[in-house]
């Protein structure tokens, strides 16, 4: 009995063996090779920011991005309106940019931003790489980069002490801004982000902080190919000492936040964005952000990027 | 005896099971090449990981690639190409199922160059197209190597190209393919 249920079992093995077609055999073979390959995700973000914030995406080895981002003025409001064409013929903050890949893993930076709070005229270095790969089969779910930059200001110092742009050494100059920016791709159309961030500005007037802690969270739609929503959020951490001693000067702190279509012409990224925050770089919009949606203090903003390969094509 | 006759019998059906992968080729590090030349912009890309098998019995041949096996020189390029271009995530696959249309042109048993068509059905982008190519097949020391030229025009597929570059992707790209076969082990 158990002989013939093997030889039929054998037969069948057989039969269902020759039915086969090459096609079908070729597939269990390309099955069996993808099963034990890792593929990464690709295209978290479109890009190396979003409005105001950054993202985890780092550049391809070889590749150069310049970038120039502008920040207008108040769109109504007090210092908004016709009279300076809702913002337009003002500008708050502009930044160039040259960011390089010196591995698909790790890309440096400089930059040059007017900056929008006293203190301006800043020169910014920055480093920023990639840890952790979400990959397709979710053995990891999240990709995280770290990020950290200084930023030096070249302005003449202010004679006036207690200010601050009033340096009395080289350090004073300084700030710096670190990040772990933790993203996760859901689909081809929807990533989300969010950004721990620590702010540290080596010289600041009596009761603000040198130490100003934030958490980010942004996200990214794709509406077509080309086509995306992009929205960025910091909730920033301040101590009530130094709330309430803006506060005497009339000044409030609000959290920045900013909407903004992106548009993508391959080699290109165009942000037409809208946020309330005046400055470009972290250092500066995280921990000093006075101005706020609700009273029509919000402006026009673009991010433009192009990206060179600078790699030799064979 | 009865356990004589059961390893018999054994031993006929292993062989027998054992044929089905006699006369059939594999490769699964095969090179396909693509290139797309417009004035403003030269396009290359390669995959070396492309399965193939090929049976000399029925003169069959079957390809697969993974489209995020493509390698360009731009980084950049390659994120376009998966995302706006050949919609990866949809459709990962490209593939080829075909017959040599004229099997009197090759023997596979005997050492020599041999020029043949292979009629098939060429799928990628989920879009499938009979198509028949040229292929070059060179036996030798008990080895197939197997080769062909051939253009995609890229709307055959429904691959379509945004207005904003149609300067620097060309309309039909040159696809070349070049497998070193060996005897397919099961």
């Amino acid at each position: 009995m158990r002989f013939i249920s093997t030889a039929v079992l054998l037969l069948l093995s057989k039969i269902i063996f020759a039915q086969d077609s090459l096609s079908q055999m070729l597939d269990q073979e390309v099955n069996k090779e993808i099963k034990g390959k890792k593929q990464y995700s690709y295209a978290t973000f479109k890009g190396t920011h979003l409005v105001n914030s950054r993202t985890i995406e780092t550049l391809g080895k070889h590749e150069l991005d310049f970038r120039v981002s502008h920040r207008f003025g108040d769109i109504a409001g007090d210092y908004g309106g016709e009279k300076n064409f809702f913002g337009l013929e003002n500008s708050t903050d502009i930044r160039i940019a040259f960011d390089y890949g010196i591995t698909d893993r790790l890309t440096v930076g400089v930059s040059r931003a007017k900056g929008a709070t006293a203190v301006r005229q800043l020169y910014e270095a920055s480093l920023k790489y990639k840890l952790l790969r979400q990959t397709d089969d979710n053995s990891m779910p999240i990709t995280v980069t770290a990020f950290t930059n200084a930023v030096a200001s070249s302005m003449a110092s202010n004679i006036k002490a207690n200010t601050p742009d009033h340096f009395e050494s080289f350090a004073d100059r300084m700030s710096f801004a670190s990040q772990l920016l933790i993203a996760r791709k859901f689909s081809d159309r929807f990533s989300l982000m969010v950004m721990p961030t620590w702010i540290h500005t080596n010289y600041v007037i009596h009761n603000d902080q040198n130490d100003v802690f934030a958490a980010g969270i942004a996200g990214r739609l794709k509406l077509t190919n080309r086509m995306a929503i992009i929205a960025d959020y910091f909730k920033v951490f301040r101590n009530s000492n130094s709330i309430a001693s803006f506060k005497e000067n009339g000044l409030k702190f609000y959290n920045p936040l900013g909407i903004g279509v992106e548009f993508e012409t391959g080699g290109h990224v165009f942000d037409f964005t809208f946020t309330n925050s005046t400055a470009i770089l972290e250092n500066q919009f995280i921990p000093y952000t006075t101005t706020s949606w609700t009273q029509w203090r919000f402006r026009w903003g673009f991010n433009l990027s192009r990206i060179f390969s600078l790699k030799k094509s064979k | 005896m009865k356990k004589i006759s059961k390893l018999a019998l054994f031993a006929v059906l292993l062989y027998s099971a054992n044929a089905g992968a006699q006369g059939k080729w594999y490769t699964r590090n095969g090179k396909i090449n693509f290139f797309s030349e417009t004035s403003a912009e030269n396009i290359d890309a390669s995959n070396n990981e492309v399965f193939s098998l090929l049976d000399q019995d029925k003169n069959e041949v079957a390809f697969q690639v993974l489209i995020t096996g493509f390698k360009f020189s731009k980084a950049l390029m390659q994120d376009h190409f998966n995302e706006n271009f050949m919609e990866t995530s949809k459709f990962p696959k490209a593939t080829f199922q075909g017959v040599i249309a004229d099997p009197s042109k090759v023997d596979f048993t005997k050492d020599g160059d041999y020029n043949v068509n292979i009629t098939g059905n060429l799928t990628m982008h989920g879009v499938s197209n009979k198509v028949t190519i040229p292929a070059h097949i060179h036996v030798a020391d008990k080895k197939i190597a197997g080769e062909s030229k051939f253009d995609v025009k890229l709307a055959d597929y429904k691959i379509k190209v945004p207005e904003i570059v149609t300067q620097q992707v060309s309309d039909k790209v040159a696809v070349s393919v070049n497998c070193q076969y060996e005897p397919y082990a099961r």
